[in-house]
């Protein structure tokens, strides 16, 4: 008996250093992950859309009730005027969750740009999603037609080539596009109407 | 033995990997990439190098009953310690490795040298040993990655180094890391049998 209370007490004290440990290396780095996250961030959306000079999130004011696919609504503001949209989505990939952020022009109704930003999908294969090669292949696109993924070099205006071999990541991130997409015309559209005009 | 020979050990004679075939999940899973397999190795002789330090110092008054959950606590704390780390100044990395840095954990080889060597010698010895296995780690995993992006993703290092149409994407997948490994420890064993190491 003396001895399970010996043995117990002893565990106890090598948790409870280990525990101090792992706290004090823990209260030094979170402020650092933290920063990190956030300037990852802002980052991001600097490349999804260049031309604003402040973004906000107001997830809450366009998205009320919780969105299968849409998880932030970030609104780009160019001289205290709302100019663009940055929706962060999250798709299923062929490896687990691919997040995307993608960028809306209001006026001009077309994508900016498509980032993803996290991915575990296979490296060389899936993974190329992030390479700009591939989130090139959005940008510019018309926000009002469905877009849709091709094995082939695209024929359509609408389509995107997707990465050789990865047909399910190239899909996922289409996915989430669509969703934004669909969302951003839904909600922005009436901006986008003054300039249908010029839109073949 | 030496000091030297301590270090030396875990490159060649008994490297963690090809010769003890230790750790061979990790080995087989984060192995896509040359930066992934240094990286890891990196991660893993950090921890190594701690929990053999710690365990070492505290040997004698580890009673022996409970040594391995005690072994356990530490090297899990050096784990967790590493991952707030890495996630605070190599964010890139952290990224990559993802899931397998908080499994270094459940690495084998770390808690074999706990058992086998820290536990049993001083803390200068230990010191050596975990820096001559954690490098030895290091190689194997660069070396199967090297093989494994250079086959199936036609890189090095993530610059391109054949053409997009040449790779065998199979190397990168699962099976080309079972391939990989099988066909290096097969390589290695026959070295060993005609230079007997």
């Amino acid at each position: 008996m003396g001895d399970i209370i010996k043995l117990g007490l002893f565990l106890m004290m090598v948790a409870a250093v280990a525990g101090l440990g792992v706290g004090y290396v823990n209260i030094k780095a979170a402020p650092l992950i933290e920063k990190q996250i956030l300037e990852e961030k802002i980052r991001s959306f600097k490349e999804v859309y260049p031309e604003g000079d402040k973004v906000e999130n107001e997830t809450a004011k366009y998205l009320t009730a919780p969105d299968k696919i849409l998880k932030e609504v970030n609104i780009a503001y160019k001289n205290g005027t709302p100019a663009g949209v940055l929706y962060l989505a999250e798709t299923k990939g062929y490896a687990g969750p691919v997040t995307i952020l993608a960028g809306f022009d209001q006026a001009s109704g077309k994508i900016t740009a498509v980032k993803v930003l996290n991915q575990t999908e296979t490296p060389g294969l899936g993974a190329k999603a992030k390479d700009p090669a591939f989130q090139n292949r959005y940008k510019g696109k018309d926000s009002a037609v469905a877009l849709e993924v091709s094995k082939t070099p695209p024929t359509k205006e609408n389509q995107i080539q997707a990465i050789t071999a990865s047909t399910i990541t190239s899909k996922a991130v289409t996915k989430g596009v669509n969703a934004a997409r669909e969302h951003f015309v839904a909600t922005f559209g009436a901006t986008k109407q003054v300039k249908t005009g010029t839109v073949q | 033995m030496s000091l030297m020979q301590e270090f030396t050990k875990g490159i060649i004679k008994e490297n963690p990997l090809f010769r003890l075939v230790l750790g061979t999940c990790p080995a087989l899973a984060v192995t896509t990439s040359v930066e992934n397999g240094l990286g890891m190795g990196a991660a893993f002789t950090g921890v190594l190098l701690a929990s053999n330090i710690a365990i070492s110092l505290m040997r004698s008054i580890i009673p022996a009953s409970v040594r391995i959950p005690a072994y356990v606590v530490i090297i899990a704390s050096f784990v967790t310690m590493t991952d707030q780390l890495m996630h605070a100044f190599t964010p890139s990395l952290y990224k990559a490795l993802g899931i397998f840095i908080p499994l270094i954990v459940v690495n084998c080889i770390i808690l074999g040298r706990a058992e086998a060597f820290a536990s049993r010698n001083s803390v200068l010895p230990s010191i050596m040993d975990a820096l001559g296995m954690g490098l030895g780690f290091t190689i194997a995993l660069g070396l199967v990655s090297a093989f494994r992006e250079v086959l199936g993703a036609g890189s090095f290092l993530g610059i391109q180094i054949l053409p997009e149409s040449i790779p065998a994407i199979l190397m990168i997948l699962p099976p080309g890391g079972f391939i990989t490994l099988g066909c290096l420890l097969a390589l290695l064993n026959k070295l060993q049998k005609k230079y007997a190491w």
